[in-house]
């Protein structure tokens, strides 16, 4: 009862009640459409957002606190790609590039799933850590790189350029692009600010922030729901991976967060970060590093299977799971 | 007023493809292009240009036909495999042929 009762107050949330909107629209082939400038706007605002947050969160705690569970969120990051890649290809009998690219969007993040979870532990008064955005930005590179270096070390045909020119390029993106490097950048800008740099920009980056992810999600409704088709094309196995290893993930995420001495909240957000799969950093670098890996297959899992399953029944899937290890 | 004969170059691909495409315009000599983004349908179904993984860029360039024919050649060889590509090319008459 218990379980159903976090999922309904999940599913009735704005943010998710838009997304539902979005998926809708697009089903239907409704003329709704948000145009790409204003996606990347949006994505510029919640990041931002998200991430001068953390920084000031991070400068209030100290970074003592900080530094162990955000080290073992990288190294969980980086493990997520290398226990899913052989299940991929045993299982799924995917070829390497497609293999290597799909693990590395599932051990990399979704930062609009990670910003719904603090949304709804919100909603229900529960605490948690308000520096867990720390842990969002580490983990969204390592896995990519993980991938990258796993495809190229196991895809024969050689097609592109070389071993250390894609590992380059998947680590400029990795790095630079437009996600992480936003993320990390807020984050230190917050960290050095503090709370009397938050007191000037709370105005703009909080008291708004509800209604731009309600309107963002509302996107990502239109934009998952545009790959519904897809999913026909990826089939059965994939359709069963893109809910049940982010279910495990979320569990090995829970079980860290409680290791490195992550509050219920805290835990519940490390689980849901570890459960989330990439759908904007990680498609970036795997398109310019392991282009012969099929892109329908990585986008429509993270994009169609994952990120709707999460945003809506795995963030409170996730917090039962915690409360079941925290108990 | 005199105008020489010259080749105009199309490539519609996805939005990913534009860097690498851009550093072969240079290799191949290429002076300057212009590139926009598009929306469309093809083989891999519809491109709806709502975020960029779903984009598509063309991108023009006019350069003399030797060149042009290097271009294409590379890329088909490097580029079509890897991303999701067209190219042609047609004839075209410049007023400034050292410009190009």
């Amino acid at each position: 009862m218990e379980m159903f009762d976090a999922i309904q107050a999940n599913l009735l949330s704005p943010a998710v009640l838009f997304f539902a909107l979005g998926l809708i629209a697009a089903i239907a082939k409704s003329d709704l459409k948000f145009p790409e400038p204003l996606y990347v706007g949006l994505t510029i605002y919640l990041l931002v957002a998200i991430g001068f947050k953390g920084g000031v969160a991070i400068a209030e705690a100290g970074i003592a606190k900080v530094w162990l569970p955000a080290i073992a969120a990288m190294l969980l990051g980086a493990i997520i790609p290398l226990w899913t890649y052989p299940v991929l290809r045993v299982g799924g009998k995917f070829p390497a590039a497609d293999a290597a690219a799909i693990a590395a969007h599932y051990g990399s993040v979704s930062a609009v799933t990670f910003i719904a979870a603090t949304n709804y532990l919100k909603a229900i008064d529960l605490p948690f850590e308000n520096y867990a955005s720390a842990f969002l930005a580490v983990m969204e590179s390592p896995a990519i790189l993980v991938g990258v270096v796993i495809g190229k070390l196991a895809g024969k045909k050689a097609v592109d350029t070389s071993f250390i020119a894609s590992i380059k390029s998947a680590t400029h993106e990795a790095i630079f692009g437009r996600s992480i490097f936003l993320l990390v950048g807020s984050l230190i800008a917050g960290w050095l600010c503090g709370e009397p740099g938050m007191k000037k920009v709370e105005a703009f980056f909080v008291a708004p922030f509800q209604g731009v992810l309600a309107l963002f999600l509302l996107d990502m409704g239109v934009v998952a729901g545009r790959r519904v088709g897809d999913l026909k094309k990826v089939g059965a196995f994939l359709l069963g991976f893109g809910i049940l290893v982010p279910l495990i993930n979320g569990t090995l995420g829970v079980l860290l967060g409680k290791l490195t001495g992550l509050s219920l909240g805290g835990a519940t957000l490390l689980g849901v970060l570890s459960a989330s799969a990439s759908y904007i950093a990680a498609p970036a670098a795997i398109r310019i590093s392991l282009p012969d890996a099929n892109p329908t297959l990585y986008l429509t899992s993270a994009l169609a299977i994952t990120f709707p399953f999460n945003i809506t029944l795995g963030i409170p899937i996730y917090l039962e799971i915690a409360r079941l290890i925290y108990r | 007023m005199a105008t020489y004969p010259m080749k105009l170059v199309t490539i519609v691909c996805e939005a990913y493809a534009l860097d690498p495409v851009k550093s072969l315009l240079r290799e191949v000599g290429a002076h300057g292009w212009t590139h926009f983004p598009v929306e469309g349908a093809g083989e891999g179904g519809e491109r709806t240009g709502d975020i960029k993984e779903f984009a598509n860029v063309q991108i023009e360039v006019v350069i003399n036909p030797d060149a042009a024919d290097t271009l294409l050649s590379r890329l088909e060889k490097e580029l079509f495999s890897l991303y999701c590509m067209i190219a042609f090319e047609s004839n075209v008459r410049v007023i400034r042929s050292g410009k190009f």
